[in-house]
This record gives C-alpha cells, sequence and structure tokens, in this order.
C-alpha cells in the first residue's frame, strides 16, 4: 500500500483574509480542481478543502514521486499567479504530521473559534467532493474518513463543543443548566431587538413554546409570534404572561425597571416557587438587580452573559489538550492498523521474491548441476532454501514482532524498498 | 480471615477503588463515570451481598439487628441506590456525593467487627420490619440529601455567577429537584412504617415510659423535619435553597439518631448490658 502524503495548506493563522480569498477554490468548481490534481502524474489521490477560513490541499503521491512542485504547479495554475508571492502563508506538511493536520481540523482544533461544528461538516463535504470525482479511493480516503471518526470522538469524549461561545447561546445553557431540557418550557420574550431574537431563536430550536410582548405596540408583538410561531400578549397582561413563563427575555427601550423586586415576589409566589431565568439584555436594565437575591430567581443581565461566555472559552482551551491527547491516540492506532494490513502481503513478497532469485539460479547452473545425482542435487537445493532461509529469518522477526510500535509502517516499507519488492 | 471478613474487607476496598476513579473522572468533566468506576462498584456490591447472604444465614434472620450489621445493610442499600439512580439519571457527579458516606460507613461497619448480641427479641418479625423500613426511609433520605447538596451548589453558583468547578459537572436544577422530591416520598413512607412498628412492638412488649428513650424522641424530630419538608413542597411555599438547607438538616439529623444515639440509648442501644426492658 502507498502511503506518500503531503498537505499544503493556509488558514486562518497564516494568512490575511486577502491572502486566503485570493487562494480560495470556488465551491462550484471544486469537484474539477480536485480532480485535476488527482490525475496529474504521479499522483495517486488528493482532497481539498476550502472555506473561508483554510485552503487545505492534501495529495497522495507514488512511492517514487516528489509531490511539492505538482502541487506547486496546481496551485500556481489553477489561480494564475506567482506562487512565490504567497509562499510565507503556506504550511507543508508530509506523512504523520499532515495526518495529524487532519485529524486537528476535523475535530476543530484549528478552528478560529476553538470546538464550532461547522468545521466537521466542511471537512464531510471536501471528502463527498473527492470521493465523487474518484479522487480517493486509496490509503487517502482511507485516512479522511478515519478523521471524521476522530472528531466524533473527539466530540463524545470532551466537553469541547458542549458549552455556549456566543452571548444569545449563553441564555439557551444557563437555561438548561437549571431546566435540563426545554420541551415543554415557556419563553416569554419582552420588548424587541436583535439580541433578544437571536436568544429566543435558539430557545425555541430547544424545544420550548414563546409568548410575546412589547411595550410599544401590540402588533409589534404579533408580529414577532407569527415569526416564530408564538402568541402576542397585551403590554397590560404581562404579569400573568411572566407567571406562566420559565425563561423571561426583557430587552426593552423602558427607562425603567420593568420587573421590579416586589412584582418578581408576587411571581414566585404564584409559580409556587418554581425556577425562574430572568434574562436582562436591556441598556438601562429591565430587571431590578435585586431580584436575584430571591429564591428560585435568577437573574442574567448582559455581563453577567458575557463572563459566561469567557469562562465557557477558557473551558473550551482546557478541553482542547484533552483532544489532543485523542487525536496523538489515533495516530497510532490508524498506523498499527495500516501497517498490520501491509504486513502479510510484504512477507508473501519478500519470500515469493527470494523464491524466484533462487529458482532462477538453479536454472542458471542446470547445465553444470546436471552431472549430481538426485542426492546430490537435493542436498544442494537444501543448502540453497537453508541460506535463503537464514537470511531471512531476522527482518522477517523484526516485521512481525514490531506491529504495536508506531513505528512499524517505516520498517515496513524500509524492508519493501531493501528487498526491492515493489507495490 | 474467615470468608465473610475477606468479603467484606474486599467490598470496602472495591468502594474506596470506585470512589477514587470517579475523582479523575469527574475531574475531567466526564459527564457519566468510567467503565472501570462501575464495574469496581459492581463488584464490591456483590461481594458486600455476598457477605450479607452469609450473616443472614448464619443468624437466620435479615442482618440488621445489631449495630455494625444495620449500618453494613445500610450502605449496602445506598450503593445499590447509587446504581439505580445513576442508570436513570446518568448523573456522574452522583459518585463523589455519594460515595465518601458510603465508603466511611462500610469501613466502620468493617472496623467495628465483633461479636453479634443475641436477643430473643431480634426474632420478632415486628422488629425486622422496624428495622428494615427505617433502614429503607433513611437510604431515601440520603438520597434527598445528596440531591439537596447538588441543588444549593447549583444554585449559589447560578445565583452568584461565580462559573467555578461545578458549573460543568453538576446536574441541572431541575434534574437535583426531581431527584430529591422523589427520594422524598420513598423514604417518608418507609420512615413512617417503620415508626410506627417500633410502636406497635414497644406497646406490646416493653414497659415503663419507654417514649422517653432517646432513639425514640430523635427519630419523631427527624420525622418531623421530614414531614415539613413534605409538606412544604406540596405547598410551594418554601424556596428550593431552603428546602435544601433543610434537607441537609435533616439528614444529620438521621445520622444523629442511626449512629449517635445508639451509643447512649437505653433501649435502642444494641448493646446487651443497657438494653434494660426485655
Amino acid at each position: 500500500m502507498n502511503m506518500n502524503l503531503l498537505l499544503v495548506g493556509i488558514n486562518h493563522r497564516t494568512a490575511p483574509v486577502e491572502v486566503r480569498e485570493r487562494m480560495n477554490i470556488q465551491e462550484s468548481r471544486l469537484a474539477a480542481a480536485v480532480s485535476d490534481l488527482a490525475h496529474r502524474e504521479g499522483i495517486l489521490e488528493g482532497m481539498i478543502m476550502s472555506t473561508c477560513n483554510r485552503v487545505e490541499l492534501v495529495t497522495n503521491a507514488r512511492e517514487d514521486a516528489e509531490a511539492t512542485p505538482i502541487v506547486r504547479t496546481f496551485l500556481a495554475e489553477y489561480h494564475h499567479c506567482e506562487l512565490a508571492a504567497f509562499e510565507p502563508h503556506f504550511y507543508w506538511l508530509r506523512q504523520r504530521d499532515a495526518v495529524r493536520h487532519l485529524f486537528r481540523v476535523a475535530s476543530s482544533l484549528d478552528s478560529m473559534i476553538l470546538g464550532e461544528p461547522q468545521v466537521l461538516g466542511q471537512v464531510k463535504e471536501a471528502y463527498a467532493t473527492a470521493r465523487k470525482v474518484g479522487a480517493l479511493n486509496g490509503v487517502l480516503g482511507e485516512i479522511v474518513s478515519h478523521s471524521l471518526a476522530v472528531a466524533r470522538r473527539v466530540r463524545r469524549e470532551t466537553a469541547i463543543g458542549s458549552s455556549a461561545v456566543s452571548v444569545s447561546y449563553a441564555a439557551v445553557e444557563l437555561a438548561k443548566k437549571i431546566f435540563g431540557s426545554l420541551r415543554g418550557k415557556t419563553i416569554l420574550v419582552i420588548g424587541a431587538g436583535k439580541m433578544s431574537e437571536l436568544a429566543a431563536k435558539h430557545l425555541l430550536a430547544s424545544g420550548a413554546s414563546a409568548i410575546f410582548v412589547s411595550n410599544r405596540t401590540y402588533e409589534r408583538a404579533q408580529e414577532l409570534a407569527r415569526a416564530f410561531h408564538g402568541t402576542a400578549v397585551r403590554f397590560d397582561e404581562l404579569f400573568g404572561a411572566i407567571s406562566r413563563a420559565d425563561v423571561v427575555i426583557s430587552s426593552t427601550g423602558a427607562p425603567h425597571f420593568v420587573i421590579a423586586k416586589d412584582l418578581a415576589q408576587k411571581l414566585l409566589a404564584a409559580r409556587r416557587n418554581r425556577p425562574i431565568l430572568l434574562v436582562d439584555i436591556a441598556v438601562p436594565r429591565d430587571i431590578e438587580p435585586a431580584v436575584n437575591e430571591l429564591d428560585n430567581a435568577f437573574v442574567y443581565d448582559i455581563d453577567d452573559l458575557e463572563a459566561v461566555v469567557e469562562a465557557n472559552r477558557r473551558e473550551r482551551q482546557r478541553e482542547a489538550a484533552q483532544a489532543e491527547k485523542i487525536i496523538e491516540e489515533e495516530l497510532v492506532r490508524l498506523e498499527r492498523r495500516l501497517s498490520t494490513r501491509e504486513l502479510a502481503p510484504t512477507i508473501v513478497a519478500i519470500e515469493e521474491h527470494l523464491n524466484r532469485i533462487r529458482e532462477s539460479e538453479f536454472e542458471r547452473f542446470s547445465g553444470r548441476l546436471s552431472s549430481l545425482t538426485p542426492d546430490q542435487r537435493q542436498a544442494v537445493e537444501a543448502l540453497a532454501r537453508g541460506i535463503q532461509n537464514k537470511i531471512l529469518r531476522g527482518p522477517l522477526l523484526e516485521l512481525k514482532g514490531g506491529a504495536d510500535r508506531p513505528e512499524h509502517g517505516n520498517i515496513v516499507r524500509l524492508m519493501r524498498r531493501i528487498f526491492g519488492v515493489g507495490e | 480471615m474467615n470468608r465473610d471478613a475477606v468479603m467484606l474487607w474486599s467490598a470496602v476496598a472495591l468502594y474506596g477503588l470506585g470512589l477514587a476513579l470517579t475523582v479523575p473522572s469527574t475531574w475531567r468533566r466526564r459527564p457519566t463515570l468510567t467503565r472501570g468506576t462501575l464495574g469496581a462498584l459492581a463488584a464490591g456490591l456483590t461481594l458486600h451481598f455476598g457477605f450479607l447472604v452469609s450473616r443472614a444465614a448464619e443468624i437466620h434472620r435479615l442482618p440488621i439487628t445489631d449495630v455494625r450489621s444495620a449500618l453494613s445493610s445500610f450502605t449496602f442499600l445506598a450503593t445499590l441506590a447509587f446504581f439505580l439512580v445513576y442508570l436513570r439519571y446518568r448523573i456522574g457527579a452522583l459518585g463523589l456525593f455519594m460515595l465518601p458516606l458510603v465508603f466511611l460507613l462500610t469501613l466502620l461497619s468493617a472496623l467495628r467487627a465483633g461479636k453479634t448480641f443475641e436477643s430473643p427479641a431480634f426474632r420478632s418479625g415486628w422488629l425486622v420490619v422496624h428495622i428494615g423500613s427505617i433502614l429503607i426511609g433513611y437510604v431515601g433520605f440520603f438520597l434527598t440529601f445528596v440531591a439537596a447538596l447538588m441543588y444549593l451548589i447549583r444554585s449559589s453558583e447560578l445565583k452568584s455567577k461565580n462559573l467555578g468547578a461545578f458549573y460543568f459537572r453538576l446536574p441541572p436544577l431541575d434534574a437535583c429537584d426531581q431527584l430529591y422530591y422523589r427520594s422524598l416520598i420513598l423514604g417518608l413512607p418507609f420512615l413512617s412504617l417503620g415508626i410506627i412498628m417500633g410502636f406497635v412492638y414497644a406497646s406490646r412488649t416493653w414497659t415503663g415510659p419507654w417514649e422517653l428513650d432517646p432513639k425514640i424522641l430523635a427519630s419523631m424530630v427527624t420525622w418531623l423535619i421530614y414531614l415539613v419538608l413534605f409538606a412544604t413542597r406540596l405547598g410551594g411555599t418554601w424556596g428550593g435553597r431552603r428546602s435544601a438547607a433543610m434537607a441537609i438538616f435533616g439528614f444529620a439529623a438521621v445520622l444523629a439518631t442511626f449512629l449517635g444515639i445508639s451509643l447512649w440509648s437505653g433501649l435502642h442501644g444494641y448493646f446487651p448490658k443497657l438494653g434494660g426492658s426485655p
């Protein structure tokens, strides 16, 4: 099996947006581009991933081919430019480093927002496109597909993607820390605004239902209710609506508190002390801060939400360290899998190769050996076989015994080269 | 060491191992416990069960009629409850909150190994039901206590907005509350039944002012605490933090009744010399 990997890429860390957009490969032209790359002389497989944050090209070249000039030519031709100008922005990774990078990208460890989930979908798409044009039907295909599994494992075993890193998601996260599931819960949105609509949208996506109240016009509330499949309530019926709500998002432009402490007290009594989350994204604030002192009322203003996001970011950093460990584990596992699969055919190939040499040598000396008695002839044959086996013993032991070591794949390849047995 | 002691001490060791293993998995914010942790606990539970069965065979009744056995049975039931609750709610942090006490009390029950004292009174079926249902009630209140503890930490963290160590590890407030309520309505009927059984038994067999026995008085206080918790919860009159604080106090009363008072209670002392009445 052939593995001569090269990964060339730029990302948000190595290149500014002007360079990234210059090197971007449009989605509509991606299939043609991959096909072009993978069918160049010396290249066996290829995949291209191109998003706003990164462009990555991976190739698996023939054992005896050097992929660097081929990829360089491809990029220069595709973008009609001198690649030298962009040279410092590119990273060139080979073999293990290339695989590791693929794993890290798919697991969202290389993303601008650590742990963001979209990148996995982008890798999947790149994989599907390359497969469709027949550019991924060997080891590289297997490696990319393994990287998807690694990404899923990272999601499953670490909390890298589980905490909110935007203010509107932070509201959802807090609601979940209180209620667990949002199914069957009621959201009350007071006032309108981009942020409150966004938060409401996320909450509704988690299975809650919504009531809308506007402090200005009833029509505005109705409009929102239509957009989010909720119900609209008049401002003077606010109290009745709040006592039904489990989460309140308030963002009115009112100059005074919409929910003061005494109102909240009545409210909690009416709710028979079931907990309530009050999210205040208005400036000046809508909810009296002292409400937070009441049992079962949890008040979060915009600064508190920012603090949640900040804590979550730090949390993701910590989880990333765990994810890196998983990636190293998976690297070893993949290499072991690939090398053990190579092992049996390699041993057979080496043995057959030496058998052929032995037989052809007998052929060559057949004239001079014809005078031997059958016994003597057998002895000579046994002698030749004995020498062959003794020479092979060390190398075969090394091949069979080292399957657990990470460098085993290299040893298998080295043996093939030493004995001159190709693919 | 005889076979029983080996089983019990192995169970203690396995509980300790399970406890030790929950620490890293909680620390590393795994939402669930590892297979190793659960395996160690399950093995410990099995050996513990074996020990109790063997004891029961030896004394021809449920091993709950002396302090050591009662303690041992309690921790066995508590570990069993841990498994059931864990399987239902998948709260990894439960291990961290339940297992220390389970481990300590099992250790205590193993350390206090000694001769069991015999009394014909223990042959009474009433007594076995009395102690048995009180033990089940206590296990329920242990869960209530753990749920209340998690609730308080979760709630104060959400209130203070200081998202520290437990923010990522504890179950949602609602789950704590659910566990709190369910364990309360499990514990209360069993405690009530146990107390009533005790009254029936005492009024039939004991003479003198047995109502003034310290353990009986303490039990009544404990029972009242949980009755109040149940009533306020039904009526929704108390906020979560207040109920949780009371539940923690209530479990302190349970421990005091269960362990503390046994040491000097006359009729409930489990000790031969002090048991004045028949």
